[in-house]
């Protein structure tokens, strides 16, 4: 069971990411080639359609290696070492091949004067998402009741606890106990909550980046793909925040000898968890396309405007810098979904103290073990 | 709120001459007095506009400051303007101010060698393009 659990970890999540990487160049907005703006006519010339083609035939070869390397890796060590070295080889594909397709369209784009910015007015603001407000909520309340349980518990533990759980569900490490170690799990879970639905919250007010002349239809697009985006984000949080409260409730529930190990939800969660994150990204991506790409049919010609299409607040396609913008979140170029405005110190500050809790967590609670 | 049939975009040029909240300011003026934002439209919150269009927030502020100085808008607490409806009738003030702003143009226009017949069929047919929106708001 252990063994058909890694196998599957390794092929589904490997395909679905090599499939959206080798798939990235069709959702993408016209006008974009790789991170570069290179305008509307030369994102769809014979050049640009090279830099695609070789972009395909280099990714796929990385598909490949990258489940031949896990599956070895898999049969060799261990069979839970294979998902982590094809995730790697991936992930390594992926950034050695769009940096190389991102000089070349380097090399398209125009030197014209900067593009200018566009902005809708008059249109209907769709009523606010309730979802991510309740992925919040939810991420607060399930995170502190987490804190609670585990500290009214802590007295009660044992000497040593369950660190680790195997894929049946029965711990297969156990660690001294320590304030550290037995926390870990629920603050992790109100900040991974909180911040899933908190980041839901922000796409619901990022940055819009329309063509002109518009007429409403990129606006509209932009609408429709920023509403999808936080509902999928929110319902991810909300699914992240339940499986790590029962987690966390099922690890001193198993360190007090209540039950021989987390129960077959969080397994199930799990597993709904990957399969929501990677189905819904690829829905998304072949239903909207990049920021509603696949909705502009009728003004994908049309110029697209500042946000995306200004190269000069762009470093290497993938970080937007523009101190001016007060957006947080902006569209990404190539890709899906959306990027921090780097330029933006209460941006970059949330980001920044986000990593430091994260990483502050697991440091503290590595030292304790 | 009256609903507009179809969004209007501005455009913001960076090599234009005139500053950004300038460019801003005149083509939403234009907008109102086309009609094309009746009174009552609700204008995006400042933050929105200046993230939509990668501008200062004080840059927006003061394009939506300049119109409401002029009349064209009110603007509520954080959550936008709205456009106004045209004043029933200028008090001393602004008629001084908009002939001394008159005055001006047409110092400018005699300065470019337009001829007065030429500038009087300009100003009717400018007065007739707007004639519509001025019965629609009385």
């Amino acid at each position: 069971m252990e063994t058909l659990f890694a196998w599957v970890l390794l092929v589904i999540p490997t395909a679905a990411t090599g499939g959206l990487y080798l798939l990235l160049p069709r959702i993408s907005r016209r006008g974009l080639l790789f991170g570069v703006y290179v305008g509307e006519e030369a994102s769809g010339s014979e050049a640009a359609r090279r830099i695609t083609r070789s972009w395909y035939r280099r990714m796929g070869a990385w598909l490949t290696a990258s489940l031949g390397a896990g599956a070895l890796a898999a049969l060799v060590f261990h069979a839970a070492a294979g998902s982590p070295v094809a995730t790697l080889l991936m992930t390594s594909g992926f950034l050695v091949e769009y940096l190389r397709a991102y000089r070349r369209a380097r090399g398209l784009a125009r030197e014209d004067p900067p593009p200018a910015a566009a902005a809708v007015l008059g249109a209907e603001e769709p009523k606010p998402l309730l979802l991510p407000y309740l992925a919040v909520g939810l991420g607060l309340a399930a995170g502190l009741f987490a804190i609670v349980y585990t500290w009214s518990h802590y007295d009660s533990l044992p000497e040593r606890v369950p660190t680790h759980f195997g894929f049946s569900g029965q711990p297969d490490a156990w660690g001294p106990r320590s304030l550290a170690t037995v926390m870990l799990l629920p603050f992790l879970s109100l900040v991974l909550g909180i911040a899933l639905g908190g980041t839901a919250l922000l796409v619901s007010q990022a940055k819009r980046a329309v063509r002109h002349p518009d007429s409403g239809v990129s606006f509209e697009a932009q609408q429709r793909f920023r509403r999808v985006m936080g509902r999928f984000l929110a319902i991810l949080a909300i699914l992240v925040t339940g499986m790590m409260t029962s987690l966390s409730v099922s690890t001193i529930r198993a360190g007090l000898g209540g039950s021989q190990g987390i129960s077959s939800l969080n397994l199930i969660l799990v597993v709904g968890i990957v399969l929501y994150s990677l189905g819904g990204t690829l829905y998304i991506a072949l239903r909207y396309g990049q920021g509603g790409a696949r909705l502009e049919r009728s003004v994908a010609d049309h110029p697209l405007t500042d946000g995306l299409a200004d190269n000069r607040h762009w470093m290497l396609g993938m970080f937007y810098v523009n101190r001016e913008d007060p957006s947080f979140l902006v569209e990404h170029r190539f890709g899906l979904g959306y990027t921090l405005n780097f330029g933006n110190w209460k941006a970059v500050a949330l980001f920044v103290a986000f990593i430091g809790l994260l990483l502050g967590i697991t440091f503290v609670a590595l030292l304790s073990t | 709120m009256s609903r507009t049939k179809q969004p209007v975009s501005i455009v913001v040029e960076w090599d234009h001459e005139d500053p950004v909240y300038t460019q801003i300011a005149r083509q939403i003026r234009a907008r109102i007095a086309s009609g094309d934002l009746p009174a009552g439209e609700a204008l995006p919150p400042v933050r929105t506009l200046a993230s939509d269009l990668g501008v200062n927030l004080n840059t927006v502020a003061r394009a939506y400051r300049l119109l409401e100085d002029d009349g064209f808008i009110t603007i509520r607490d954080r959550s936008g303007a709205e456009v106004a409806p045209p004043a029933p009738g200028p008090d001393a003030g602004s008629r001084d101010r908009l002939r001394g702003e008159l005055r001006e143009v047409l110092e400018r226009v005699r300065q470019a060698g337009i001829e007065p017949d030429e500038l009087m069929k300009l100003v009717e047919r400018e007065v007739a393009s707007l004639s519509g929106q001025w019965g629609k708001s009385k």
